[in-house]
């Protein structure tokens, strides 16, 4: 069991390490192989555990402790993994659908001029993400929450050429790292008050600290959640993120990085029910990220853009859920989100692929006609992101806006923003879908259009989207809310869902007709304004211009952070660098070159003149040591 | 010990080492500069020899057997600029060879 979950955690090193130190040694083929190797390695170290904690009666949790890594008077950390339920479903997670990604991103990169970096990095990105699932401690939590930050910061940043990718990696890390500095905060209060980072010990000091401390503690935590999550208000990241190679989105939205916050959430539970306020405010904050989100999506234009803005939506569902409490439900839609989320992403780039880049959905109408395969993987992953039964997403989401539903008022206006978030995740789905695949192709389509060998894509691509597919439609039936529930009850020794989140089955029906009822309206709704792929963008021309403008938060960052230092900065160089710092130098330099100019002079040359100097000299060094004497 | 006393040996010395720094200082022929330098050298040996005598240690002849050493190599070197500077035709005048001013 516990072999399984080292196993887990350092075979995507060992790929990274390998495929850096063979360099040009490997072919550029076989990189990808290891890379998807290492992964699927994982994959089994994972299971291994899983099934290892199976068996235990006891599967309140199991650590491991490779050896001491910190040491301070009392205070330790070790490198210590940790199995217990919500450590190994996560592992499940990103190692099953990262390794599906890794085998297609062989596919998807062939021929790119640096496939041996990229595979390194993705190999990286899963061990970052299964460092901070496993992570026996915060302060390990706390190192895959910076190395997840760093290896998206590469992939964001892969395609170095370009200077849009270059600063949206660096946007991506910028935001990642507010988070990643409220975190630490936050954990310099519980060391401060129990000097452990151990998960138990910290846990057991929350009921014990003032409500100040907590909060505080909580809010750091919230604060970590929300960047590496892209909630609002640190979302403007996740959109820009798109720069990077179509898998790297499919990775980062998908299996590791974005659902970092939920497992946050979910794992340090404790300390947010001891602040329950500030636990509500993170659900407050992803009910208003989903509606905000769901809005912008209608407007983008790009195919991946619309789907990232998506995952922001989705993600605050999942913060919705274990925000009011319904860990083991949010974590179901992380799971669920995980497999459609990645399929969306997929079959996107199946298509971005075989029309040479194309990533503008205005052009791409028709293209259905010429690629069903991956029209029918779309349809599905569409309509599981909608929740329409029998698709995954009806079971995850719809629990989720049953689990608020039950929490008085604050709850039923969470509910309601949830219901909403349905609708608005029904019509962008489907605008999506209405634009790009039904119809005649465009004459773009058919200039454009390569298939490899007559088929949609390689093998390599083809077949994770299937799988993922195969998941989309059917991984929903792991878990029904009122009927059976076996998730839940796996995750119940760790994360135990509140009372105040567990709906009667009234409720579940009730919300679960209305949210299937909204998102059918909403996809009727695309059909009507989109289905003859007449126009992309609907024309209310003061709410276009807010909504493509994203609500202006990249607009008031600017007006905030960014114009100030750089004023400032301008301002420091004019009058205190220039003037003081950079004159001081050419002040000395000036000097010493009069200083030189004089002492020239004494060169004459004369070897005679020399002789005299050198007397004169001795003479009065000797009259001086005589005086002395 | 029979013989002058070592002020004389001195003062013969000093003799011969201000002979020599006056020449090196008026004459601007570099041949007699150079045997004015021989002359101030043999001044300090001169001194060595007494001192090691009135001591009654061989220190100072081993210092003076040195110097001589150092002085014929010196002539060498000398000697041989000397010869280069007439092969191109350059006055002996060590106040013309000044290229070296600042």
């Amino acid at each position: 069991m516990i072999s399984g979950a080292w196993l887990c955690l350092f075979a995507p090193l060992a790929g990274t390490l390998l495929i850096l130190l063979a360099g040009n040694r490997i072919p550029r083929v076989a990189a990808g192989w290891i890379s998807t190797a290492s992964v699927f390695v994982a994959f089994a170290g994972a299971i291994w555990s899983f099934f290892g904690l199976r068996a235990q009666s006891d599967r309140s949790g199991y650590l491991s402790t490779a050896w001491t890594w910190l040491q301070s008077g009392s205070f330790k950390v070790g490198l210590t993994v940790l199995v217990d339920p919500l450590s190994t479903m996560m592992m499940l997670v990103v190692a099953g659908v990262g390794g599906l990604i890794v085998l297609y991103s062989i596919g998807y990169m062939d021929g790119d001029d640096e496939e041996r970096r990229y595979f390194a990095y993705m190999s990286l990105f899963v061990f970052s993400m299964l460092m901070l699932v496993e992570g026996g401690n915060l302060l390990l939590l706390l190192v895959g929450w910076g190395l997840v930050g760093l290896s998206s910061y590469l992939l964001i940043g892969f395609w170095h050429e370009r200077p849009s990718a270059v600063a949206a990696a660096k946007k991506a890390f910028v935001m990642n790292a507010i988070g990643d500095a409220t975190m630490a905060l936050s954990f310099f209060v519980i060391i401060a008050h129990s000097s452990s980072l151990e998960f138990g010990t910290s846990f057991d000091l929350a009921g014990s600290l003032s409500p100040t401390a907590i909060n505080l503690v909580a809010l750091g935590l919230l604060g970590g959640a929300v960047a590496k999550s892209a909630q609002i208000p640190l979302q403007t990241w996740l959109p820009d993120a798109m720069e990077g190679p179509t898998p790297v989105s499919a990775l980062i939205h998908a299996a590791t990085m974005v659902t970092a916050g939920v497992y946050l959430i979910a794992r340090t539970h404790t300390i947010f029910e001891h602040a329950r306020t500030v636990e509500l405010a993170a659900a407050g904050l992803g009910a208003l990220t989903l509606v905000v989100a769901g809005l912008i999506a209608l407007v983008q234009t790009d195919i991946k853009r619309v789907i990232a803005y998506s995952t922001m939506s989705q993600i605050g569902y999942m913060f919705l859920g274990v925000g009011v409490g319904a860990y083991a439900n949010g974590m179901f839609h992380l799971m669920t989100h995980a497999f459609f989320k990645a399929l969306l992403f997929l079959a996107a780039g199946v298509l971005i692929h075989a029309l040479g880049g194309e990533q503008d959905i205005r052009r791409m109408r028709g293209i259905g006609a010429l690629m069903p395969l991956t029209r029918w993987a779309f349809l599905a992953g569409a309509l599981a992101l909608v929740g329409i039964p029998p698709f995954s997403g009806f079971f995850s989401k719809d629990s989720i806006i049953a689990a608020a539903l039950h929490d008085h008022w604050y709850g039923a206006l969470l509910a309601i923003a949830g219901l909403v978030g349905a609708f608005l995740t029904g019509l962008y789905t489907f605008r999506l879908y209405f634009l790009v695949f039904p119809g005649e192709p465009s004459a773009f389509v058919r200039e454009h259009l390569h298939l490899h060998h007559g088929k949609e894509g390689p093998p390599t691509m083809l077949l994770p989207v299937g799988i993922l597919a195969l998941l989309a439609v059917f991984g929903g039936f792991l878990q029904f809310s009122p009927v059976w529930h076996p998730l839940t009850n796996w995750l119940d020794p760790v994360a135990r869902t509140l009372t105040a989140a567990e709906p009667t089955n009234r409720q579940e029906a009730i919300s679960s007709v209305i949210a299937v009822a909204l998102g059918l309206g909403g996809i009727g709704l695309a059909w009507a304004l989109y289905g003859r792929g007449e126009r992309a963008v609907p024309h209310v021309a003061a709410l276009q211009r807010i909504l493509e403008h994203k609500f202006y938060f990249d607009e008031a960052y600017d007006a905030l952070f960014y114009k100030p230092a750089a004023q400032l900065a301008t301002w420091l160089r004019r009058d205190f660098e220039e003037p003081v710092v950079l004159a001081t130098g050419t002040d000395l330099g000036e000097g010493a070159l009069e200083l030189g100019e004089g002492v020239r002079r004494l060169q004459t040359g004369l070897l005679r003149t020399y002789v005299l100097f050198l007397g004169t000299g001795l003479a009065i060094v000797g009259v001086i040591f005589l005086a002395i004497r | 010990m029979a013989g002058p006393g070592i002020a004389w040996y001195l003062g013969i010395a000093a003799f011969l080492f201000g002979t020599g720094a006056l020449g090196v200082l008026v004459r601007r022929n570099p041949i007699i500069v150079l045997l004015s330098l021989e002359i101030m050298l043999n001044g300090g040996n001169l001194a060595l020899i007494a001192f090691a005598r009135h001591a009654g240690n061989g220190a100072g002849q081993i210092f003076a057997l040195t110097v001589m050493a150092v002085a014929a190599s010196e002539v060498c070197v000398g000697l041989g600029l000397v010869v280069a500077i007439h092969r191109r035709r350059l006055t002996l005048d060590v106040d013309e060879l000044s290229e070296l001013r600042g």
